[in-house]
């Protein structure tokens, strides 16, 4: 195949001017429907891929990219890697060496089901939004799928590449019941096609938002509280500034210098796993060809690792976790594959407070400190029943916060995560938190 | 990046396949960015994309797909998925043409570069970003300088279903200098990017020492700044990125991408006195070497002058061939789109206030006995159907008795876009034309704003009252 080809001929070019030089070849296909008014009416089809090399000489990295794979352009690229890196100065950085890593195929024919079907799915799914009598507007309902392939090599040795790929259902509705309109939107994400099932994303969905429908204001106080996943997650993507090597190379970790402490809750345990075969993020091997395995970051509350890439290591002088993270257009980062926080005994409520959606995540947390000030949506339990509740606002430190947890929901909800990585939530429960309500 | 026969069998395939029209778009893109911080590269990274977008019309519904993948095999698949798909929805027409008869035209080079691309190595450029640093250095107070150095090569073919076939070539570079200053109690920045459709002349136009300077000079402005005051005031808007208000509250309002959908206040008001007499508001793609120009657009049009308001009479909106067909308006030539990746839409090129009739600037500050001089807009937000929009004033100034009078910053100016077009009552004749990004449905393109110094009779500005 072409990436190989191009692949191939750029470390050739590299051996022959005697630089180090790693060669990355992303290309991800994309499809997009959506329906309306029980049609098809947006589709979408794409394909990009591209070439990135990163070249290292003399401590120096120089990075350039291409999308076009013929000989001439991929000699440019080169070229411009070079002299890219021959303009900085001196950092000290080296290409890690690597071995042969195979080539894995982590969806077979999962995603291989007819266009027409996936067609009809996302007609259908529409159809069973719109027919419930609160459904005021359909902002969307979609159905996409991404696939994507990566192939790696380096001067130094690593040489891999692998295909995986997810299919998506989502839909965001505008419910209306009185005076009271709620807007909401939900997604089932599957590692394969046949896993999805229109009529069970729309009651999904048509429950989530419709359970809000009616809700009164919450009054200030101090409430027993329970975290649906969602909010989990939202959360530890927040906490996943603080857990990355980046940040702690640059000194912007509040968890630097913190390895070994305890850090959390002892019902807190957090792994990164990239071989997870239900994983809808999982990878082989990482972006510089480091082969995956489970890191645990927290362990029973105690902080274990943070997630490095071969760079954040030599600076921080920890072990590289192999979480290096790139497209074949951009510079190296750090990022996480299946984020998990390990299931517990279950989080049940008798007098307090479900917070369902934390709204404004990007302006009302800062990831630094971890104050977080957020509006929230809600239910309300109490006396045996439960009725929504919104206009409140929660106002938290996400580290006191995961020193609080006092239970763990026993199953896990699968959610986009940051950074192209996947996370797997449970619920959480934390007893008399603040909310500043009517 | 295209050959004929391919381009044929794609596009007779899509109206085999029951598409009305249907258009084939290839490009290739080279781009490099170098950034310095205190003279010290920062990010020095170049890249070459490249891809083709495939848009099909049934009727006036819209499919669109794109890849990089520029191999036969790949754009027929490519065809026949988005006519399967469709089949999935609606009905199929099975009408369609046959062969095609493609009539070829090549960009006469108005715009093209005199140096090139490969004219200098990347040390040569290095050396510009440091001259913009030390050029920034005027004060003691400076306190970080950034330097960034923008070049683009775009080469462009549309070929489409009614027998166009376009080779256009773009080529754009932009030199940006971001300053921040800092007299220990506060930080302040200032910034200035000149960028305009040439190569690496744009320096000579721009010594970089000069926009270092300029960036420096409006940081150090603003350190000696007094928190604005607020209220309902006279407003004088800069010359040049002045313009931006007009850009963002005005200029997306007449894009038929807003009035198809009658999302837009301005819908059906064509031959409407909806501005100031005192205004003529232009969108031009011709404008030789200009920011947002270009020989064709993104849909194989060639580009021109379109006048939007003449004297106040809404006269023209930009219109894209979706919009022609939704609204029967003739096509500008104002179809445009950031990459392969979008299907275009109607957009601004380069859009500006004319010269009006105040002799000079000094002019319109007179009879003002106490108003705001917003020298220069930063960011701002608007809502695309009312035209309400909140802009924040990077460089502002008092003016008091008729004259320009102490700086002040954390100014916002507050309004709606169709007002303040009406409330202009005076425009000089210095008009500048300033380098920005304007992000829409089609993704992030260059346009120019620009205008003279144009008064408005009253505008709300929001400060630390």
């Amino acid at each position: 195949m072409s990436f190989e080809r191009a692949k191939d001929h750029v470390l050739r070019r590299a051996r022959e001017r005697g630089v180090d030089a790693e060669v990355l070849a992303t290309s991800t296909r994309e499809l997009r429907l959506a329906a309306s008014g029980g049609r098809v009416d947006e589709i979408g089809h794409a394909n990009r891929g591209g070439v990135g090399v990163r070249v290292v000489a003399d401590g120096r990295v120089g990075y350039a990219s291409s999308e076009a794979l013929d000989d001439a352009s991929l000699d440019w690229m080169l070229d411009e890697a070079v002299e890219n890196a021959a303009l900085q100065p001196p950092r000290g950085a080296e290409l890690p060496v690597g071995g042969p890593l195979g080539r894995s195929d982590l969806i077979g024919e999962g995603l291989s089901a007819a266009v027409e079907a996936k067609g009809a799915a996302v007609v259908a799914l529409e159809g069973a939004i719109v027919a419930d009598p609160r459904v005021d507007a359909l902002f969307m309902a979609r159905y996409a799928e991404t696939e994507t392939e990566a192939v790696l090599g380096s001067t130094r040795g690593v040489d891999g590449g692998y295909r995986n790929g997810y299919a998506m259902l989502m839909a965001s509705p505008v419910m209306k019941q009185g005076d009271s309109v709620k807007q909401g939107w939900d997604v089932d994400v599957v590692k394969e096609y046949h896993q999805l099932d229109p009529t069970r994303t729309s009651q999904e969905i048509l429950e989530r938002v419709g359970r809000h429908l009616g809700a009164s204001p919450l009054a200030t106080g101090r409430y027993d509280t329970v975290f649906e996943p969602d909010v989990t997650a939202i959360l530890l993507q927040l906490l996943l500034y603080s857990l990355s090597g980046k940040s702690v190379a640059e000194g912007k970790s509040r968890l630097a210098g913190r390895l070994g402490d305890r850090v959390a809750s002892e019902l807190i345990t957090l792994v990164d796993d990239p071989t997870l075969p239900e994983g809808l993020a999982s990878r082989p091997f990482d972006a510089e060809g480091t082969p995956a395995r489970r890191t645990p970051l927290i362990e029973g509350g105690v902080l274990r690792s943070f997630l490095h890439n071969s760079d954040t290591a030599r600076r921080t002088g920890q072990a590289n976790t192999g979480h290096a993270q790139r497209s074949y257009a951009s510079t190296l980062g750090v990022g996480p594959s299946n984020l998990v926080l390990e299931a517990g005994a279950g989080a049940s409520l008798d007098d307090g407070v479900i917070v369902t959606d934390l709204m404004g995540v990007h302006a009302g947390a800062n990831p630094i400190t971890g104050d977080v000030s957020l509006q929230g949506l809600g239910l309300r339990v109490e006396g045996g029943a439960t009725r929504p509740v919104e206009n409140f606002a929660l106002s938290f430190n996400l580290f006191e916060l995961l020193e609080r947890v006092n239970a763990v929901g026993d199953t896990l909800e699968w959610r986009p995560g940051g950074g192209g990585g996947m996370v797997a939530a449970p619920t959480l429960r934390v007893d008399a938190l603040s909310f500043a309500g009517a | 990046m295209l050959n004929t026969a391919t381009a044929e069998s794609v596009l007779s395939a899509a109206r085999r396949g029951g598409a009305d029209f249907a258009e084939l778009y290839v490009e290739r893109w080279r781009r490099r960015t170098l950034r310095t911080i205190d003279g010290e590269v920062e990010e020095a990274v170049s890249a070459i994309e490249q891809g083709a977008g495939l848009r099909l019309f049934f009727g006036t519904d819209v499919v669109y797909a794109y890849t990089n993948d520029l191999a036969d095999a790949a754009l027929d698949e490519l065809t026949q998925t988005l006519v399967r798909l469709r089949g999935t929805g609606g009905g199929v027409d099975a009408g369609g043409g046959g062969g095609l008869d493609l009539r070829r035209r090549t960009a006469a080079g108005v715009h093209a570069p005199r140096v090139a691309f490969e004219a200098q190595p990347r040390a040569w450029r290095l050396e510009r970003l440091r001259e913009l640093d030390a050029g920034a250095r005027v004060d003691a107070s400076v306190r970080q300088v950034e330097g960034r150095l923008l070049e683009w090569e775009q080469d462009v073919t549309v070929a489409n279903s009614e027998g166009a076939w376009v080779d256009d070539r773009r080529v754009r570079t932009r030199c940006v200098a971001v300053v921040i200053a800092s007299d220990g109690e506060q930080t302040q920045t200032g910034h200035f990017g000149p960028g305009l459709s040439l190569g690496l002349e744009l320096f000579e136009r721009h010594a970089p020492a000069t926009i270092g300077e300029q960036a420096a000079r409006q940081a150090l402005v603003n350190l000696r700044a007094r928190p604005a005051p607020a209220g309902t005031m006279p407003v004088v808007l800069g010359n040049g990125f002045g313009g931006v208000i007009f850009h963002e509250a005005l200029g997306h309002l007449v894009e038929t991408t807003s009035v198809a959908r009658r999302a837009s206040v301005l819908t059906d008001k064509l031959g409407e006195q909806i501005a100031s007499p005192q205004v003529t508001y232009v969108d031009d793609g011709t404008t030789p070497h200009g920011w947002g120009s270009s020989e064709f657009d993104d849909e194989g049009m060639a580009t021109e002058r379109t006048v939007l308001i003449d004297r106040g009479v809404l006269t023209s909106y930009m219109v894209d061939r979706w919009g022609a067909l939704k609204t029967g308006y003739a096509r500008t030539g104002s179809g445009r789109r950031e990459n392969y990746t979008y299907a275009p839409t109607s957009r601004m090129r380069n859009t500006f206030i004319l010269p009006g009739d105040a002799e000079e600037p000094a002019d319109l500050f007179a009879g003002i006995d106490l108003g705001l001089y917003a020298k220069s807009l930063g960011g701002g937000q608007v809502r695309p159907g009312s035209g309400e929009y909140n802009f924040a004033v990077k460089e502002g100034y008092m003016i008091r008795g008729g004259q320009v009078a102490e700086p002040v910053r954390g100014a916002m100016l507050v309004g709606k876009g169709p007002e303040t077009i009406r409330l202009v009552d005076a425009v000089a004749r210095d008009l500048a034309t300033e380098p920005g990004m304007c992000g829409s449905m089609s993704g992030s393109i260059p346009t120019e704003v620009g205008q003279p110094h144009v008064r408005v009779s009253r505008i709300v500005v929001g400060g630390e009252a």
